[in-house]
């Protein structure tokens, strides 16, 4: 103690904190080895990472966690749940870290990012008999655009029909029974709405998010998925008719700044009478939209490619894991056929697995909403696409957003509008 | 052991300088560093010199952000002088009941700002309670459009910032008035001044430090405006982006997995400095009037 002197005792101080300062400033994520088969022995411990899950499917996910346990003796599996809020955040700052979990639940274009910078496990070179377990469309949802390899084994999807409001229809002096089934009739439906109700009902809640420029038969990007292309002719034409519509009070003032769930409640108030959704709606309408749940008519989603949207969700293993062989066979556990299935029948969401939507559970309606809803997406996945390409990020979207809200009120042509948003969008494609 | 006692204190010291340190220095350091790079959240950065500042210059976003920053900086801070002033002279008064309205214009202050931008929103909506009563009235045929027009949008936002910091600057400013001399007061009623020419001789001028402590706090506050536009303009900061501020520009160029490090933290230390002006700025000003 007596050699500690006090200027060496300052010096040490800020020298240590220099050091901390700069050594982080540009760390970056451990790149991970080279692919190939990923052997070794199943033991040890590892940490699974889920997204909102608790409390709601605690007795599921505990049950899958303890027969996995038993299966592979000496395996111990700490299962973690985020909350939704903020999983984002949570997911980059670990990434950033170079401290993600063994396994981790995240959709195609979270996954994205950190596959290109080498930080997930490649399944298809890890678990090469893995792929053909699974829908070629879940599958694919996870590989990169232009390069071999898929970074996730799909785990559930989701896709829905469109819901309206019967009420709306019927006060607007349309038919309830015979909602729209194309973009000309959706069109006219929402133009006669919003004149006869004197522009007080809305049919529409959002302007569109890339994947209708999919489903209305854009050409979002170029084959390789180097560049965006959604500025194209069709493009143009689709934003120049939610102008028309935005023009004429059948898309509300708000849609110009709301997000996703803003345009739901807006739909749950009553406020607009048309809004896509997925098989979990029902239930939501149901507890927190009473009044309205009489009233919710349920038909399928309109498109011009014959194709669905559909939404996937996968489990990534990071390159970080320490314990790679047990992380990849407890995914590949928790994704196989029977526990999806086991999963779709707690929760409205479709297996990702090949042959498991022959189940009668997804093809024989026992006459509830919840069933008809049910059977009429999971004969809609068979066919549906992930239409949000993997590298669409939050950034664009605000960008497609703004750039829309400028074209609905006339600060710009509908063209010059996404000509911006193709712009600024590979720029930050490129970055 | 007695040589050694210079080190007593900075053990006292440790947990409160860790935590400055590893929450607050390091922060800062470390973003400064990032100013200089092209760093992402994910994959590291390389140096890229004075880039990112150059890159701001050209960025429309940028000067958006600014714009929208200092009008509410104009805006804000000088009703957050006047007003609180006002109801702390109107609430000192030993009423019946006055207490209960000290209350009720402090709780706004005490209100979750997320609580209280959701009940604007629903407010001023097109279909909201404010259009629907000027509606049911007569007094509108079509809504106003509070939330989706760039300048109402602004100004509701503006609206909803002062309204909140209304109790607490009154807090501080009550605690001012009870400080100013009762004798000053008699006196200047002595020689005849009436209730108006007090306030403007004797309180006024004793409650000139408050007075530029709220302009600079307000004043910091309202350029590092976020959550209150936030909520009411969404995410993409309003109709096309014109209502975005400086902190909700670094939130979106910043954050995901995607986010541009680099520059956005040069965008954070432009808005420091900027901060930091404003404060010198403030300062001079009360020195110079001081002196004068």
């Amino acid at each position: 103690m007596n050699s500690l002197s006090r200027r060496g005792f300052l010096v040490g101080l800020a020298c240590a904190t220099a050091l901390a300062a700069t050594g982080c400033g540009l760390s970056g994520g451990d790149p991970g080895a080279a692919g190939g088969p990923v052997t070794g022995e199943v033991k040890g411990s590892i940490t699974f990472q889920t997204w909102a899950l608790k409390p709601k499917y605690t007795d599921y996910l505990n049950g899958l966690v303890t027969r996995f346990q038993q299966a592979h003796p000496g395996t111990t599996v700490n299962w973690v749940d985020q909350p939704a809020d903020g999983y984002l955040k949570k997911v980059t700052a670990d990434a950033a870290a170079g401290a993600l979990p063994d396994v981790v639940n995240m959709p195609p274009d979270l996954s994205y990012p950190l596959a290109k910078q080498k930080l997930l496990v490649d399944i298809g070179s890890a678990m090469p008999d893995a792929a053909k377990d699974y829908l070629d469309n879940a599958w694919s949802a996870y590989a990169l655009p232009g390069q071999s390899g898929s970074y996730g084994f799909p785990w559930y999807l989701n896709t829905g029909p469109v819901f309206y409001n019967k009420a709306l229809f019927t006060q607007a002096g349309l038919d309830a029974e015979h909602p729209p089934t194309t973009y000309a009739e959706l069109e006219s439906a929402a133009l006669a709405m919003a004149q006869h109700s004197d522009r007080k009902i809305a049919m529409l809640g959002l302007t569109p998010v890339i994947a209708d420029f999919a489903l209305y038969g854009v050409n979002v990007m170029d084959p390789g998925g180097t560049r965006f292309t959604f500025n194209e002719d069709k493009g143009v034409r689709f934003v120049e008719l939610y102008k028309k519509l935005y023009d004429a009070g059948a898309l509300i003032p708000e849609a110009l700044t709301a997000n996703y769930t803003g345009a739901g409640t807006k739909f749950m108030n009553q406020q607009i009478a048309w809004a896509p959704g997925s098989a979990y709606d029902l239930s939501n309408f149901k507890t927190n939209a009473p009044s309205l749940y009489p009233n919710v008519g349920i038909t399928k989603p309109i498109t011009n490619t014959g194709h669905a949207t559909m939404f996937v969700q996968g489990l990534s293993v990071p390159e970080s894991s320490k314990n790679k062989p047990t992380a990849l066979a407890f995914a590949r556990f928790v994704t196989n056929a029977e526990n999806q299935l086991a999963f779709a029948k707690l929760v409205n969401i479709f297996p990702s697995t090949k042959g498991t939507m022959d189940d009668p559970y997804f093809s024989k309606s026992d006459g509830t909403d919840e069933a008809k809803v049910r059977v009429a997406a999971a004969k809609q996945l068979g066919t549906a696409v992930n239409y949000t390409p993997v590298q669409w990020s939050d950034q664009m979207l605000t960008v497609l957003q703004q750039q829309l809200a400028e074209a609905m009120l006339g600060k710009k042509s509908a063209k010059q509008a996404l000509d911006e948003v193709v712009a600024q969008c590979d720029k930050l494609l490129a970055g | 052991m007695s040589r050694q006692h210079w080190l007593t204190p900075w053990l006292f010291l440790l947990p409160s300088l860790v935590a400055v340190i590893g929450f607050s220095l390091f922060p800062f350091v470390n973003t400064v560093i990032l100013a200089f790079t092209n760093a992402r959240t994910i994959g590291g950065g390389r140096f890229t010199g004075l880039d990112n500042f150059g890159r701001l210059l050209h960025d429309p976003a940028f000067w958006t952000a600014a714009g929208n920053s200092a009008l509410y900086v104009v805006v804000v801070a000088p009703a957050l002088v006047v007003l609180p002033l006002l109801l702390a002279l109107l609430v000192r008064r030993k009423l019946p009941g006055i207490t209960f309205f000290r209350t009720a214009f402090f709780t706004p202050v005490i209100a979750s700002v997320v609580v209280v931008g959701l009940i604007w929103s629903w407010l001023l909506d097109t279909r909201g309670l404010v259009n629907g009563v000027l509606q049911a009235l007569g007094v509108l045929r079509t809504p106003i459009p509070f939330l989706t027009d760039q300048w109402l949008l602004i100004l509701s936002a503006m609206l909803v910032t002062v309204w909140r910091g209304l109790g607490y600057y009154m807090v501080i400013y009550l605690a001012a008035l009870g400080s100013v001399p009762r004798e000053l007061h008699e006196a200047a009623q002595v020689d005849g001044a009436g209730r108006f020419r007090r306030l403007l001789s004797v309180t006024l001028p004793a409650l000139r430090p408050t007075m530029v402590l709220v302009a600079v706090l307000s004043a910091v506050s309202a350029f590092r405006v976020f959550s209150e536009v936030y909520l009411l303009g969404g995410p993409a900061g309003g109709p096309g982006g014109a209502d975005t501020t400086l902190v909700m520009l670094i939130e979106q160029v910043g954050t995901g997995l995607r986010g541009d490090l680099g520059y956005s933290s040069a965008l954070s230390v432009v808005l420091f400095l900027l901060t930091l002006g404003l404060l010198v700025a403030t300062s001079r000003l009360d020195r110079n009037e001081a002196a004068s």
